[in-house]
């Protein structure tokens, strides 16, 4: 048993450091969607998180609680609504996205927007106004006070960036029902894994999943080491 | 007549929290080379009239507007935001080290770099935080901060500056140094509101007093501690002796 595992796992080292092709492909669609749907999201993202955080308006009630609802939405179900809207028949089929990287960028999108948003606005909710009143107050225009309140929330707000990437990076629901799972095209690496793993090919699923690890590790040190540099505030 | 001091004018202000009426006033006018002690009872509004005036927040009823200031370009606000420099009771300094929180302002100056460069070497002297220029500030003193804060302030050359209960974290040193700046920006025609709920050295600096009290602020308020040529000379042996 011990015998099998361990050449489960020399076979996964060798398809990760021979550069396998098939592997790499996966590989990068997962990341090229994946960075992609953040990259779209993010700044959006955020000034909504700062302005519920910082403003009063009618229905702002309502729409911090369907933000908290949007994030415990099945991934399954997002994909649902997207493929929905893509389908030659839905509202956004003549886009032709089925099936195809825009559409899994699209589907990425909207289950990375509620956690940016939700975080953003309790990091920024949590802020102490006196930094942006002190900007403020010493002359700075209104976008370089955002930028220094943004500056003494990075620790939070780069916490908010990660929890957002390790959900689309990992998704599997929204992947499969939108992307379809072609090889070379949406296959990520979720849809990879799980696909892998009904055949029994456990090497290259064990390989994708040790990406996976290894990139959890890697982000989860680097912001454990921002953490620990934060000293917490005083008067 | 119309004249170029700077100067922030509040008209028929009422202040009110829900239901509860904080103050009112007819006409306030803070202004360049004036100097004045707002006094009052803990409570009783001083740091929020302050913030009226330096424009984080709005009145319940009544106008806030500026005069003498240059006028923004078309594409940035116009509020009174940044026109007054208000200093919290407790400084806010960003995280970085003390060079970092005593630099930040610089980039939103117009003047001279070189002469901006020789304003913060000097205020670094006069706040005494040269050894401590590499330090996180968040590692600093009540006192150590409260000095930087105005240090800060001092570089900048405000027309307009608020100090809200300064002296409350700082020891007697401290104190001295503040007081220097303090009459420094004083005498280069910075006016200033500065809070205090009893007198202290730098309340002796002041010539007018604002009184917040029964829920109306006076203006032509007549404190025993407003400044006389007594005071002065106080102040000018306070300096000599913190100096020499």
């Amino acid at each position: 048993m011990n015998e099998g595992w361990l050449a489960l796992i020399q076979q996964a080292l060798s398809l990760l450091f021979s550069l396998d092709p098939e592997v790499w492909s996966i590989i990068s669609v997962s990341f090229a969607v994946s960075f992609a749907a953040l990259a779209i999201t993010l700044l959006p993202s955020m000034v909504l998180g700062f302005l519920l955080a910082f403003t009063r308006f009618p229905g702002r009630w309502l729409v911090t609680n369907l933000i908290q609802t949007l994030q415990s939405i099945p991934t399954v179900v997002i994909g649902l609504l997207v493929y929905l809207l893509l389908t030659r028949m839905g509202p956004l089929g003549d886009l032709k996205w089925l099936f195809t990287q825009q559409g899994m960028i699209l589907g990425q999108m909207l289950i990375c927007a509620p956690v940016l948003v939700a975080m953003s606005q309790a990091a920024f909710t949590s802020v102490d106004r006196r930094a942006w009143e002190t900007s403020r107050t010493l002359g700075a225009p209104a976008m370089s006070a955002i930028w220094a309140v943004c500056r003494e929330l990075k620790v939070p707000l780069l916490l908010a960036i990660v929890a957002a990437f390790s959900r689309i990076l990992t998704e599997i629901g929204c992947s499969m029902m939108v992307g379809g799972n072609i090889a070379g095209v949406t296959r990520n690496i979720p849809t990879a894994i799980a696909l892998e793993t009904s055949k029994g090919d456990f090497a290259q699923a064990i390989a994708l999943g040790l990406v996976l690890l290894v990139l959890a590790l890697i982000l989860n040190f680097a912001l454990g080491t921002l953490r620990g540099k934060a000293e917490p505030r005083s008067h | 007549m119309a004249t170029n001091t700077a100067k922030i004018i509040a008209k028929n202000i009422e202040m009110r929290f829900e239901d509860k009426h904080l103050f009112s006033a007819d006409k306030l006018v803070f202004e360049q080379n004036k100097v004045i002690h707002l006094q009052g009872d803990n409570g009783c509004g001083k740091t929020t009239l302050m913030k009226l005036l330096a424009g984080f927040n709005q009145p319940t009823k009544g106008t806030i507007y500026a005069e003498g200031f240059a006028i923004a370009p078309w594409w940035r606000s116009n509020s009174i935001t940044g026109k007054a420099l208000y200093l919290h009771q407790h400084p806010y300094l960003f995280e970085g080290s003390v060079m970092y929180n005593l630099t930040y302002p610089l980039r939103f100056l117009t003047a001279d770099k070189e002469q901006l460069s020789q304003r913060t070497e000097q205020a670094i002297d006069k706040a005494q935080l040269r050894h401590l220029l590499t330090q996180a500030a968040s590692s600093l003193s009540g006192g150590e901060k409260q000095r930087l804060a105005i240090a800060r302030a001092w570089i900048i050359q405000p027309k307009l500056l608020m100090l809200d209960e300064p002296t409350s974290n700082m020891d007697k040193h401290s104190q001295h140094l503040v007081l220097q700046m303090i009459v420094d920006l004083k005498q280069q025609g910075t006016g200033m509101l500065i809070s205090s709920h009893q007198t202290c050295l730098l309340t002796q600096v002041c010539d007018h007093a604002w009184l917040v009290n029964n829920k109306t602020v006076t203006t032509d308020y007549v404190s025993e501690y407003t400044q006389t040529d007594d005071t002065s000379s106080q102040i000018s042996a306070t300096l000599n002796v913190s100096v020499g």
